[in-house]
């Protein structure tokens, strides 16, 4: 009876998780089209079409709500989902708590998304959501909590498989983040305006103390999460060292909080806070790399997989993207070189390289191990995978090489003097040198997005072929039963 | 409770909050990689991700090494 | 040695890893962010930091609700060159009745941290609605309906209720009033008196004539009264060069 151990609903609530799965593909194309469209505003402004509803500052947000809490958001639902009712072997502890909260959190990010449009936002970034959706975010947040610690506590295992803590730690670390960033007073009840509780140095703090660990958090601990379960069981290997991930879980828990202060280097912010933030940036590579090399070596022995199985491929370049921007980025938190780069492209080139190198390029091999077991059948076309890594890796060199050149042509225009010592050139002059490199980071963004709206077809088909291949088979079994 | 002024000074926290913060660190460490048993058994939890795989499954499933 | 501690208590109890985990990820946070709200050196003393005007205010909202903080910044870094370009780098006390604070993380357009009186109020009008009219390499969108959409001024007395909610001191009683004249001098106390709302911030665009449309209060009107007044408060020359060191 292997075939329906799996998608036959006793054992497991696989439902939930293929309902997430899809959705994360949807609002990856969504997002990352959004994405490019910004990203081609800036090159060609006209884009904008004098209309608020599709400007820039208006757009941007919704690009990145969607991808971080849509994209990223729904394929973390679906993948601890996944990954906590295998490693505990039991079913989730609610089907209906389940079901809330891919309601929940499929209303916070259309709804989050059409009020940025309609210009509804806190400005503080990533946490744009106005106080009503702060709240129901709470709540869906707080669902998600228990259902996932009392799924854990129902479990047949008496240990905790360690994917499972980097999960914990990221919907802790969220909760708390989240609440305290979102405190505002409301104008009135039934508006949506709302201002910050705190003001000027402590609302940057906080501010940044939410935004680097949503990076921290939601975007490393609970991939780290995904890459413990989800590279061992594609490379067919257990993971390379277990007691490596039980220090690397600890460090890199306690450390990232304190680094969120680098974003503020040599600004109003005491001197103090931002120089601990520094130190903690630079021991913050030793976790992360512990990390890096856990994953990797958990392929050692096996190299050839890298050849033969494109969906390895995606999982290793992940990790390499993670070694690199986890070290780019204790660089870019050195007060010396934050000075150039702080304020340039620099900065959205290192976010990219960690948002689409580490984050996407982890979702889409996790997402091509799971989804055709979910649907209890073969990925529809190998072929489509290798197109796909290739657009994608093609996609973020062009993103963040153009970044680079930008970012640092910018820090170094700003601060060139002619011979008398003034400034040599004028603001708009560096605006006018970016324009090569913003159209360079459109057309890799386009690559990028070309390789995940394959990805959504080749899911698409594989779907489809799935249910094919099950309804025949149910058939079958009908007939036999009627016969006999 | 004069003591408790003893902790509203940095000076005397910080190097406090150090010793704590270190002594935790080589805690875990020494406990992770303390004693050859215990060692052996925390290895042994690598294999969870595979318990729960039946024979027949499509896809992959662990290498016989 | 009977060593009794065992990693197993919090592998296979997961209420005291989420307690463990919690206080982990807790730390870094207290310590940094804690101390900001204590330490009066956080924020210097310097003369001339105001609340906003009822006008300026909406004009701050319009400002955030565009996202224009995520292309401009409004905080001056200590450096030869951005002195040079943009002015006095910005201090703490500048931002302190910011809610939300506006440093931005990215300079895709120039710091707008100083911006106020650099230019004319006609030049902000045109550059708002076509910014390529007046600088060629700008990529900034135009924002033709700022100056066609009408001020809702009906809930300016609300906004500054709940900006006083946190901290503001726009005074509701007279015991208030008289508070911020002491503190700010009568001019301003009289801008920052929530009862007069309506009537000030009508007065001040009735006078001030930002979009240089009579005919009505536009939403350019407050922005660009907002825009004015950035980085004008602090009179510098007041101050010695390394005056402000001492807070960083």
């Amino acid at each position: 009876m292997a075939v329906t151990s799996y998608s036959g609903a006793e054992q497991y609530n696989f439902d939930i998780v293929k309902k997430f799965a899809v959705m994360s593909l949807v609002w990856a194309v969504v997002g990352m089209f959004v994405g490019v469209y910004i990203a081609s505003e800036l090159a060609w402004p006209f884009l904008n079409f004098d209309s608020p509803y599709f400007s820039f500052g208006r757009f941007r947000p919704v690009h990145t709500t969607s991808v971080i809490f849509g994209f990223g958001g729904s394929a973390l639902f679906a993948t601890s989902y996944y990954v906590v009712q295998r490693t505990c072997q039991t079913r989730l502890m609610s089907d209906g708590m389940a079901s809330f909260t891919f309601w929940g959190w499929m209303a916070i990010i259309v709804l989050a998304d059409i009020s940025y449009v309609l210009g509804y936002t806190q400005a503080r970034e990533y946490a744009e959501m106005e106080w009503p959706i702060d709240l129901l975010i709470e709540v869906v947040w707080v669902a998600y909590l228990i259902l996932f610690v009392g799924t854990i506590m129902r479990r047949k295992q008496p240990h905790i498989y360690v994917a499972n803590w980097f999960y914990l730690a990221f919907i802790l670390a969220t909760a708390l983040l989240h609440t305290f960033n979102n405190l505002a007073m409301p104008i009135d009840l039934l508006s949506m305006k709302s201002y910050s509780l705190f003001s000027g140095v402590q609302d940057a703090m906080t501010q940044w103390w939410y935004g680097h660990n949503a990076v921290g958090f939601f975007l490393t601990a609970a991939f780290l999460g995904m890459m413990y379960y989800f590279v061992p069981k594609q490379a067919g290997r257990p993971i390379y060292s277990y007691r490596l991930s039980i220090v690397h879980f600890w460090a890199l828990g306690f450390m990232y909080m304190w680094v969120g202060a680098h974003h503020l280097h040599w600004t109003a912010l005491p001197d103090w806070t931002s120089s601990l933030a520094a130190a903690f940036s630079i021991l913050l590579l030793m976790p992360s790399w512990g990390g890096m090399i856990n994953g990797i070596m958990t392929l050692s022995g096996a190299w050839d997989k890298l050849r033969t199985d494109p969906i390895m491929r995606f999982m290793i370049v992940a990790l390499s993207f993670y070694g690199m921007s986890t070290f780019e980025g204790p660089m870019m938190s050195l007060k010396e070189v934050n000075a150039l780069s702080h304020y340039t492209d620099w900065t959205i080139g290192h976010v990219h390289s960690g948002a689409l190198g580490w984050v996407a390029m982890i979702t889409f091999g996790s997402l091509y191990h799971m989804m055709p077991k979910l649907w209890d059948t073969k990925i529809y076309s190998q072929k489509l995978i290798e197109w796909h890594f290739w657009l994608a890796t093609v996609g973020i060199i062009l993103y963040i090489v153009a970044m680079w050149i930008s970012g640092i042509t910018q820090g170094l225009m700003w601060r060139t003097f002619d011979e008398f010592g003034n400034l040599k050139f004028s603001f708009a002059e560096s605006v006018a040198a970016m324009m090569p490199f913003y159209a360079m980071r459109a057309i890799g963004g386009m690559f990028f997005l070309a390789g995940t709206v394959l990805m959504t077809f080749n899911m698409f088909m594989t779907i489809r072929q799935g249910k094919r291949e099950n309804a025949i088979l149910e058939a079958k079994l009908t007939a036999k039963l009627a016969n006999a | 409770m004069e003591w408790l002024l003893w902790f509203s000074k940095p000076e005397n926290t910080k190097p406090l909050a150090l010793i704590i913060f270190f002594f935790t660190f080589v805690g875990i460490v020494a406990y992770v990689y303390g004693s050859k048993k215990r060692s052996e058994k925390l290895e042994s939890y690598r294999d969870i991700p595979f318990l729960d795989e039946t024979p027949g499954e499509k896809g992959d499933t662990k290498d016989t090494q | 040695m009977n060593f009794n501690f065992k990693h197993e208590w919090i592998e296979t109890n997961i209420g005291l890893m989420a307690v463990l985990t919690m206080l982990a990820i807790s730390v870094g946070g207290l310590v940094e962010i804690a101390p900001l709200f204590f330490i009066d050196k956080t924020i210097e003393k310097v003369e001339g930091v105001r609340p906003y005007t009822p006008l300026e205010q909406r004009g701050r909202d319009i400002y955030t609700r565009e996202g224009c903080y995520l292309c401009h910044s409004q905080m001056i870094r200590p450096f030869r060159d951005e002195k040079l370009r943009y002015g006095h780098y910005s201090l703490a006390a500048e931002s302190q009745y910011d809610h939300p604070f506006q440093w931005g993380s990215k300079r895709t357009g120039p710091d707008l941290a100083r911006v106020g009186a650099k230019y004319s109020n006609e030049w902000h009008v045109q550059h708002l609605v076509a910014p390529r009219s007046m600088v060629p390499e700008s990529v900034m969108p135009n924002y033709p309906w700022l100056l066609s959409t009408p001020l809702d001024i009906s809930d300016t007395a609300a906004r500054m209720k709940a900006l006083r909610k946190v901290g503001v001191p726009y005074s509701l009683t007279q015991a208030e009033f008289d508070a911020n004249v002491v503190k700010f001098g009568e001019t301003v106390a009289r801008q920052l008196h929530i009862p007069d709302a309506q009537k000030n911030l009508l007065e001040q665009a009735n006078f001030g004539n930002y979009d240089g449309d009579r005919s009505g209060i536009s939403e350019l009107d407050a922005l660009i009264a907002y825009l004015q007044v950035l980085g004008t408060m602090v009179d510098f020359s007041k101050y010695t060069d390394d005056a402000f060191v001492k807070y960083r």
